[in-house]
This record gives C-alpha cells, sequence and structure tokens, in this order.
C-alpha cells in the first residue's frame, strides 16, 4: 500500500472503534482454498482473536480478485479493507488495539525478523510444494484451485496461476531446488522456531503477539492438512515444543467456539 | 587436502573486493572461516561455470551458484564460521538473514538498478566498462530487465514501475531494517560474540555497496551514514579481512586508460573498415566503368572529333 493511502487509512481507522460486523474474506473452505492461503487465513483469524476482536469468516469463489492486494485474506471493517496480515496488524493499531506494545526495542526487532524467517522460508515451502512438486499441483493444488470455474476457464487459471508461482520461485533463487532440499528448509525453519520458543508459552512470553499467532496459523495448517505426502507434517511433528504451542493457542483461543 | 576449490565472482570497486552483494557474502565467509579459495575475479558471466556469479567449482567439478549452497559446502568441508554459536544464536541468524531478504534486498535491487539516474550513471557505465567487447552492449540492459522482473515478482506487482511511491516504500522497509539491525548490533564488535559468523557476513554483503558507492541518489547512504555502528562494522570488516581492496580503490582508474584505447582503436578501424567496404560495393564498381571509359575514350573522342570534322566539312 502506498503511503498517502496508508496515513490516510490510519487516520480513518483511528476515527471509529471496531465495528460488530467486521468479516473476513477467504476462498472456500471444503473445495477451493489451498495451504499457503489457509495458513494465512489463520494467522490473521487467530491474531484478530488475540487481540479480543470479533470477525466473521465469509467463504467466496472470487476472494482472491476481491482482495486490493491480490491476497488472501482480506478483513472488511466499517468501509475499509484491509488484506494481508501485516497492513492489518498496523491497521488494528491504529484503532488502538495492540499485541506488542510490552515488548522493548530488541525484542521488537527479534519479532519482525522472527516474521520475515516464517514468510521467507515457510510460506515459500508451502508455495513451492503447492505449485512446483508436480505431483502435488496435479493432484490437488490445480483441481482445488480451479474447481468453481467451468471449462476452459479452470484449466487457463490454474495454469497460469502455477506459471506465476514458478517464475517467482525462479526469481528468488529457490527454482533450482530440490523437494528434499525444501523440505530440509522447513526443517531449520522449524528447528530456528522452536529453539526461540523454548520452554516458554508463547514467544515473548507470557503474552501472545502476531509471531505467536503467524507461526500458529502456518504450523497448524500443516499438521492438519493431508497433501499427497505426510513429509511435511512430520517434519513439524518432530518439535514436540511447536505442537504443544499449536495445541495451547488451539485450546486458548478456538474452542471457546464449540464450548 | 585436494586442489582448492574455485570462486569466480565480479572484479571489486570502490574500495570492495567485489561490487555484488552474493559475491561480498561469500568473500567475506570464506574470509572468517579461513577457507582457501581460489580466486577468480572476472567481469564476464558467461566466462563462470555457472553463466552467473558468483559461481563455485568444487574439486568435484559441481557448480554451486547460492550463497546459502556455498556456504553450506564450506561448513560440510570443515570450514565453519557458526562454530561457537548457541541453537538460539544460530536461530536469530537465520531469522535477521530472512529479515535482510525482505526488507533490504528490494531497496538495494531499486537503488542499483531500477533508480534512473543511478542505473545510467553509475551501474550501466560501471558494467559497460569493465565487460569485454561485445558483450558490453547488451548485458547490462539484460541484467537490468532481469532485476526489475526480479522485483516485479517479489513486490507480486506485474505492473510495477520506478517512481516516488515505490521509492519511498522501499527505502522506508530498508531504513527501519537498518535501524533493527543496528539496534540488535549494539556495541559489539560483531553480531554474536568477538568473532564473526554467517550472519557477520550476509550483513557486510548487503550494506558495503550502500557505503562505499557514490550514488546520485543515495537516500540509502545517508541513512546508514547516521547508524555509526553499522559504519564501523563495515569499515572493521574491510580493514581487518580485506586491507589490499581497500587501498585499491586508488588504483583503479589508470588500468582503464590502455583498454579503452584499445577499444577507440578498434572502433576507427571498424568505421574505416565498413566506409571502405561501402565504397568498394558502391563507388569502386563506377571507378571501373571509368577505368574502361578511359581506355574507350580516347578511340572515341577520336571519332567524335573525325565525326565532328565530317560534319564540320558536312555543315560547313
Amino acid at each position: 500500500m502506498s503511503l498517502a493511502a496508508e496515513a490516510f487509512m490510519s487516520q480513518m481507522a483511528a476515527a471509529e472503534p471496531w465495528p460488530e460486523n467486521a468479516t473476513l474474506y477467504q476462498p472456500l473452505k471444503e473445495d477451493q482454498i489451498l495451504l499457503s492461503d489457509c495458513a494465512s487465513s489463520l494467522a490473521v483469524q487467530a491474531y484478530l482473536r488475540m487481540c479480543g476482536l470479533p470477525v466473521q469468516v465469509f467463504c467466496r469463489a472470487n476472494a482472491e480478485y476481491m482482495s486490493p492486494s491480490g491476497k488472501i485474506p482480506f478483513i472488511h471493517v466499517g468501509n475499509q479493507v484491509v488484506s494481508e496480515l501485516g497492513p492489518i496488524v498496523q491497521f488494528t493499531k491504529a484503532k488502538g488495539h495492540s499485541l506488542s506494545d510490552g515488548l522493548d526495542d530488541v525484542q521488537r526487532a527479534e519479532m519482525k525478523a522472527y516474521m520475515e524467517l516464517v514468510n521467507n522460508m515457510l510460506l515459500t515451502a508451502e508455495l513451492y510444494i503447492q505449485w512446483c512438486d508436480d505431483s502435488t499441483a496435479t493432484e490437488i493444488s490445480r483441481p482445488r484451485y480451479s474447481s468453481p470455474y467451468s471449462w476452459p476457464l479452470n484449466k487457463i487459471l490454474a495454469y497460469q496461476k502455477q506459471w506465476e508461482v514458478r517464475r517467482k520461485m525462479n526469481a528468488i533463487g529457490w527454482g533450482g531446488k530440490t523437494l528434499e532440499q525444501v523440505y530440509e528448509d522447513v526443517s531449520q525453519c522449524c528447528q530456528a522456531l522452536s529453539q526461540r520458543l523454548g520452554t516458554q508459552s508463547y514467544f515473548f512470553n507470557k503474552q501472545p503477539t502476531e509471531l505467536d499467532a503467524l507461526v500458529f496459523g502456518h504450523l497448524f495448517t500443516i499438521l492438519t492438512t493431508r497433501l499427497t505426502s505426510t513429509e511435511l507434517a512430520e517434519r513439524v511433528k518432530s518439535y514436540s515444543n511447536l505442537l504443544s504451542f499449536c495445541r495451547r493457542v488451539e485450546q486458548t483461543y478456538f474452542e471457546d467456539k464449540s464450548s | 587436502m585436494a586442489a582448492p576449490d574455485e570462486l569466480f565472482c565480479w572484479e571489486g570497486d570502490w574500495g570492495l573486493p567485489s561490487i555484488s552483494t552474493d559475491c561480498l557474502v561469500v568473500l567475506a565467509y570464506a574470509q572468517f572461516a579461513g577457507a582457501p579459495l581460489k580466486l577468480r575475479k572476472i567481469s564476464n558471466p558467461w566466462r563462470s561455470p555457472s553463466g552467473s556469479l558468483p559461481a563455485l567449482r568444487t574439486n568435484q567439478k559441481e557448480t554451486l551458484s547460492r550463497p546459502s549452497d556455498i556456504i553450506i559446502h564450506l561448513r560440510k568441508q570443515k570450514f565453519n564460521a557458526d562454530y561457537d554459536l548457541s541453537a538460539k544464536e544460530g536461530a536469530d541468524s537465520l531469522a535477521f538473514i530472512s529479515l535482510m531478504e525482505e526488507k533490504l534486498m528490494p531497496a538495494l535491487i531499486y537503488a542499483f538498478w531500477i533508480e534512473p539516474k543511478n542505473y545510467v550513471d553509475v551501474t550501466r557505465r560501471w558494467y559497460a566498462e569493465h565487460m569485454p567487447f561485445p558483450l558490453n552492449f547488451f548485458l547490462p540492459g539484460r541484467m537490468q530487465r532481469q532485476q526489475l522482473e526480479k522485483l516485479r515478482l517479489l513486490r507480486g506487482d506485474e505492473r510495477l514501475e520506478a517512481g516516488e511511491e515505490l521509492e519511498k516504500e522501499l527505502y522506508r522497509d530498508a531504513a527501519e531494517c537498518m535501524n533493527l539491525l543496528s539496534q540488535r548490533l549494539g556495541s559489539h564488535k560483531f553480531f554474536f560474540g568477538d568473532s564473526p559468523s554467517s550472519l557477520d557476513a550476509y550483513v557486510f554483503g548487503h550494506l558495503a555497496p550502500i557505503l562505499k558507492c557514490k550514488l546520485p541518489n543515495g537516500k540509502l547512504q545517508q541513512h546508514l551514514k547516521t547508524l555509526d555502528n553499522l559504519t564501523n562494522f563495515c569499515t572493521n570488516i574491510l580493514q581487518l579481512y580485506f586491507p589490499k581492496d581497500g587501498r585499491g580503490e586508488a588504483h583503479n582508474s589508470p588500468r582503464q586508460k590502455p583498454p579503452r584505447r584499445r577499444k577507440q582503436f578498434l572502433s576507427a578501424l571498424v568505421a574505416l573498415g565498413a566506409m571502405l567496404s561501402y565504397a568498394l560495393l558502391t563507388g569502386m564498381v563506377s571507378i571501373q566503368h571509368a577505368h574502361h571509359e578511359a581506355l574507350e575514350e580516347p578511340p572515341d573522342l577520336q571519332d567524335i572529333g573525325s565525326h565532328h570534322d565530317h560534319e564540320d566539312e558536312g555543315d560547313g
């Protein structure tokens, strides 16, 4: 988002409190949504729940096209539309809700660095596995991505998306990686996160921050999504403190729905 | 031990061992870990085994291109600058390297390749002057298109163009990243303890070109210079690990003159040859006709002369 638009949005955001009818849009849960989008959406939902801000989740087939930046998820609050976790965190901050106020400068630097680690390694690995691994792309990603559309649009859109993601992988140097190397990178990333978490409840001790929401979103989705092979989930499962972290966040923030 | 691995990297300038970030990262890590590498500083990427620089050719004739792959290879050969790091410090390294790649690298690409004034005055000129003929005509342009495409894919915006808004956004992210790095470094000599690690190599590789290269639009450099600890960090590494290159700054200019003279002479020769061949193809033909006409003319003249006489006689 451009700077002028951001400043304008902050001003508008600060003017009104969080409404009751805030909505979050994502692709169709059962048939369409893919691993990476589901992870990002879950991260935003977790963050909003941690802030105590109510939001309704709507599933729309054209969510990706409705989003202002083309990325999932996006929230519709009042008369403003904001997409992706970073801008949403700033948006809620402008409204006076923030999870990272209690951190000092060094901790905030670490939090931002670890969020970039998750974006750089986990999210890129998810995209790679979805679109650059032929078996996953053919059996899962392309059919799911194009399920709301009829022939020939479904073929065109699916291949277009695959081609776009492959170009991006080549540009950032992941094009030459093998699947095994990608799994290694995921292990490395999980190891780093596990080291940072240690025996604490959350990454910065007692209170969850946006980093916790982001990590939860990605790890929980990886653990609960069925892919062609279980290698990815196995890699994450080998870090027990990350597993208990996911369970803890799920029980604290997501289970009150059923109870 | 077997023969050392060969590292192909870009030439250096402005007091740096190499002008490319990735090459600097690999060079710095090799120095930190004490890895013996055979350095080949070239300015022609087509002569590298992988077609791009940096490239490491190992003993087993394998070619590695990504800095992370090269560092992993060196580590396997027991040249490990991260040996003393605790597990948490290793995790922090990974996190801060990701931070730099997401926030600082796009700004670097913009500052060197996309910003019009910087690209034309500094980057394109440097590559055109240092690359051999005839690559210097088309390769800088191709590299610029590749970098623009990379920035477009990184930002997820296919219609990205150079502009003030984009510049402000990228530089703001880069300034924030530099501030975060400065906060993490504090007053220490290196990021983790007294000996440098791979994170120091990455930070050096990203910040040294900003610090040393004089760009017309130097907002990144201005911001970096306000962060004293990062500036000292870079100059420290240059003095300790690359002393020869730091002094090489003044030596580069005289070296440029002889190749330039030779190129001027070659271009003049080519131009002369082109003109001569054009003259041959069009003019020479007429020259030959003049030759034949010249040979025939005297007889003609005589004939005409006799005709004239006849006519004159006829008329008169």
